[in-house]
């Protein structure tokens, strides 16, 4: 079993005996602190962060912050698993696909109400779909670009007819921006609408007092089985990570969204608080620009892909807690291949690239990087001092974050640093970004223009069988690898510190956090 | 005294074109950073056609002299526009961090001179002695150790360790934010006190040498009632202006303590909004800062006024 694998099983068998745990099964968990079986109606959670919310609107907001609120409160046909490889139903019962994959047929679920009182039924999902599908550029609206229509069939089914086969339909009606309103926005306009949303989900909305707190409210006749368990949930803004573990320890926060991976290992060993990393599909890469001679050039790609030592950058950047990225995709997306060997850290390797590549005497280039971003900062000196053992002369240029994203924008860099996580459970979102020159981004800025994968990746869009997709995208990540268009360096899990009062605290490799199931001990 | 505050209507219009001015250079400033709204709203997923799209629904395609125009147009009409961000009147926004960047402010100047008046005379009253180097190395302490360094210390030991305050916050209720603000304010305070301290030290000694002085001790009078009476007022002058600097500079510099302490004031607000290119906010927040600076300046200049019966700043002989 490789290591890949056995921490994939890990996790799973983690979130299982969470899972078992909340059931009142009784056995002992290890995720989220302590033992106790029986959930413990009421409390409130308070959880800190280090940036506020932007909007409460699903369709155009990209924000992480204000995402993992909105999801509490509004819920979409289907969602992910816990582990991330697959989609489950949700508000939905199952779905059935005609047999020219053009037409799904969606059952909803009878039972589902709105925190308002009122039935969930087909006119209220059509109406979701159509907003997020319309709101074109400044929005989601791109994730339903293959949608053609949306029929309410009868008050508990859906039809959706697609352009052309589209492989992630199901996953992309996952994404937060589907997720289902009461039609007509419940007789609102959108913005008063987006003031205080209503949805299915477990919480409602409270009071939000910008760049403070925003607290979220139980809801009492969630439709769901179990929980909510809490009484409210607050997150407050706390950017200092010093003042939020301080928070953590002095019992005034329960969870911290972000702890430094260097306080990781004091937080876990810190009596009553508990550090959990949880598995992700962040990928942290370099962006190689074909633009700029030498990087049109597979050999000197691949060789520093080669020459890049990424355990000392795990061990620097994240103490440890991650590991080297063999491929193109993350470990907790669907269809990620663990056997495919992307470039691991080898200078013999390396050289003998270099050896055959145009430069093969080394050759001066620039890496950008953000300024004021410490593990940026490392990865650029680890990769300073490797590359300069192939004889490549490697400045490192600083820019402030947001000139930084401009400058990633026109492609204006020799090498960059970025990272990348999933938004939806399906690996198009990502592929179609960083192999297709029409995704919009010129292959992630990198101006790769790779026929055959582009071709490979055309194809799994469409393909329904899963088996054939699961080939497909094999060969998509080898590719990639053997072209290191990018250069992965790791996979990082997300840090998240809390109380041992905290039970049920899970995140999904997407990044979200479903609340309903949480509660705390005393 | 109302008679020698003439000045103050004459300043509040003279100001008027530095302020103006302000404007004008911060809104051409912020418009040459590369980088705009809609490449940070979109995140990872923006891509040059996103962002020139989602530019051109927010108005920013025009060209900047229009855009300043409108700017302009609206402030006239008290609206400060739109923040890009949040999608909310900027008025608002401001509106909200204003009175906690100002309370900060207040509630550090307090402290500061809780600190530096008993410290000050303590010093003055018997210069180079052990309690006057004791003073003056504290003072030296202040300046050198770092904002964020003494406000984390702060934490740690009154929030953490003593748990006699919590840490970081604003909290709900007008008596919760005096609460929650003291730690910060203090730090705050601990900067500022050094330059008032040694600024009240010198010139207290000055007095203190002074004739009216003398002839008050010769009629009995000594400590707390002496300094009270005769030598604070005469002694405060220069240092009512060096407050005053340190006032105006602090609305920006308070950043880092809002930080640390989770403070929402001003400086966290022009701090996003410039990583979020949210032009409005940007702009907004730089008058808010000019006026302020503007003001405390002509309310440096009243206080003198009340101090000191001789200073008439309306006299128009003045130099």
């Amino acid at each position: 079993m490789t290591r890949r694998t056995r921490t994939r099983s890990a996790a799973i068998a983690v979130v299982a005996a969470v899972a078992l745990t909340a059931c009142g099964g009784g056995s002992d968990s290890s995720s989220a602190g302590g033992g106790s079986s029986e959930p413990v109606m009421g409390g409130d959670l308070t959880i800190a962060r280090a940036a506020d919310a932007i909007s409460m609107d699903k369709t155009t907001t990209f924000d992480n912050n204000s995402i993992y609120v909105m999801q509490q409160m509004m819920q979409p046909l289907f969602t992910v698993s816990e582990d991330g490889s697959t989609v489950e139903p949700l508000l939905a019962t199952g779905y059935e696909v005609s047999e020219d994959q053009l037409t799904y047929t969606i059952t909803l679920r009878d039972d589902v109400t709105f925190s308002n009182g009122d039935p969930l039924t087909a006119e209220d999902v059509k109406f979701s779909l159509d907003e997020n599908t319309a709101t074109g550029a400044d929005g989601w609206g791109f994730v339903n670009a293959a949608i053609d229509t949306v029929e309410a069939v009868d008050d508990q089914t859906v039809s959706i007819t697609v352009k052309y086969p589209w492989a992630p339909l199901i996953a992309d009606l996952s994404i937060f921006a589907n997720a289902i309103i009461p039609a007509d926005y419940d007789g609102q306009t959108a913005e008063q609408f987006y003031e205080a949303p209503v949805g299915t989900g477990p919480f409602v909305w409270d009071e939000w007092q910008r760049g403070q707190y925003l607290t979220l409210t139980a809801n009492d006749s969630y439709w769901g089985e179990n929980g909510p368990y809490l009484d409210s949930v607050t997150w407050t803004v706390v950017p200092d990570a010093n003042t939020r573990k301080l928070q953590l320890q002095g019992g005034q926060i329960d969870i911290d969204d972000t702890p430094d991976w260097s306080s990781f290992e004091s937080l876990s060993t810190t009596p009553g608080v508990t550090a959990t990393a949880f598995p992700s599909t962040r990928m942290d890469y370099i962006a190689f620009n074909q633009q700029v001679e030498p990087f049109q050039d597979v050999h000197v790609r691949r060789a520093i892909a080669f020459a890049i030592d990424r355990e000392s950058m795990v061990d620097a950047v994240l103490y440890g807690n991650g590991e080297p990225a063999n491929s193109l995709l993350s470990p907790g997306t669907p269809y990620y291949d663990e056997s495919v060997e992307g470039p691991t850290f080898d200078l013999d390797a390396a050289r003998d690239e270099m050896a055959q590549s145009s430069v093969p005497d080394g050759f001066s280039t620039s890496l950008l990087i953000a300024s004021g971003d410490p593990n940026q900062a490392s990865v650029a000196q680890i990769m300073q001092s490797q590359l300069a053992e192939l004889g490549i002369d490697m400045e490192i240029r600083q820019l402030e974050p947001t000139a930084n994203k401009q400058a990633r924008l026109a492609s204006d860099f020799d090498m960059t640093i970025s990272a990348w996580t999933m938004d939806i459970p399906d690996p198009d979102q990502w592929t179609s970004f960083a192999v297709d020159p029409e995704g919009g981004s010129h292959s992630a800025f990198t101006y790769w223009d790779d026929p055959a994968v582009i071709e490979l990746n055309q194809q799994a869009q469409r393909e329904i069988d899963e088996g054939t997709r699961q080939d497909l995208y094999t060969q998509i990540q080898e590719q990639a690898g053997e072209s290191a268009f990018l250069a992965y360096l790791y996979y990082s899990p997300y840090a998240y510190a809390m109380t041992d009062a905290v039970q049920g605290f899970q995140v999904t490799p997407l990044g979200n956090y479903p609340l309903a199931e949480v509660y705390k001990t005393e | 005294m109302f008679d020698r505050l003439r000045f103050v209507p004459i300043r509040l219009l003279q100001s008027i074109p530095v302020v103006f001015g302000v404007t004008i250079v911060v809104f051409f400033m912020v418009h040459l950073l590369p980088g705009n709204p809609a490449l940070v709203l979109l995140g990872q997923s923006a891509t040059p056609e996103r962002v020139a799209a989602l530019n051109e629904q927010l108005g920013l395609n025009e060209p900047l002299f229009d855009q300043y125009l409108r700017f302009l147009g609206n402030l006239v009409q008290l609206d400060l526009g739109q923040s890009i961000t949040y999608q909310r009147p900027v008025t608002e926004l401001v509106a909200d961090a204003v009175p906690i960047t100002l309370s900060l402010l207040a509630y550090a100047l307090v402290l500061s001179l809780v600190i530096s008046i008993p410290l000050a005379a303590v010093a003055a009253s018997a210069p180079g002695r052990v309690r006057d180097a004791a003073v003056r190395a504290f003072t030296l302490l202040g300046q050198g150790m770092p904002q964020f360094w003494v406000g984390i210390m702060l934490i740690l030991l009154l929030g953490v360790k003593a748990q006699a305050f919590p840490v970081g916050g604003y909290g709900k209720t007008p008596g919760e934010h005096l609460y929650y603000l003291f730690l910060p304010a203090l730090t705050l305070a601990i900067a500022m006190s050094p330059t008032t301290i040694r600024s009240l030290r010198a010139s207290t000694i000055a007095v203190l040498g002074s004739d009216h002085v003398g002839t008050a001790r010769s009629k009995g009078a000594a400590g707390v009632p002496l300094f009270r009476q005769h030598v604070l007022r005469n002694a405060a002058i220069p240092t009512v202006s060096i407050i005053g600097v340190n006032l105006g500079y602090l609305v920006g510099g308070s950043l880092v303590i809002e930080k640390v302490f989770a403070v929402p004031g001003l400086g966290s607000l022009m701090v996003n909004a410039i990583f979020a290119r949210d032009f409005p906010t940007i702009q907004a927040v730089a008058l808010v800062v000019a006026l302020f600076v503007v003001v405390v300046g002509i309310l440096t200049d009243v206080v003198y006024t009340a101090i000191d019966p001789r200073v008439d700043l309306a006299s128009k002989e003045r130099a």
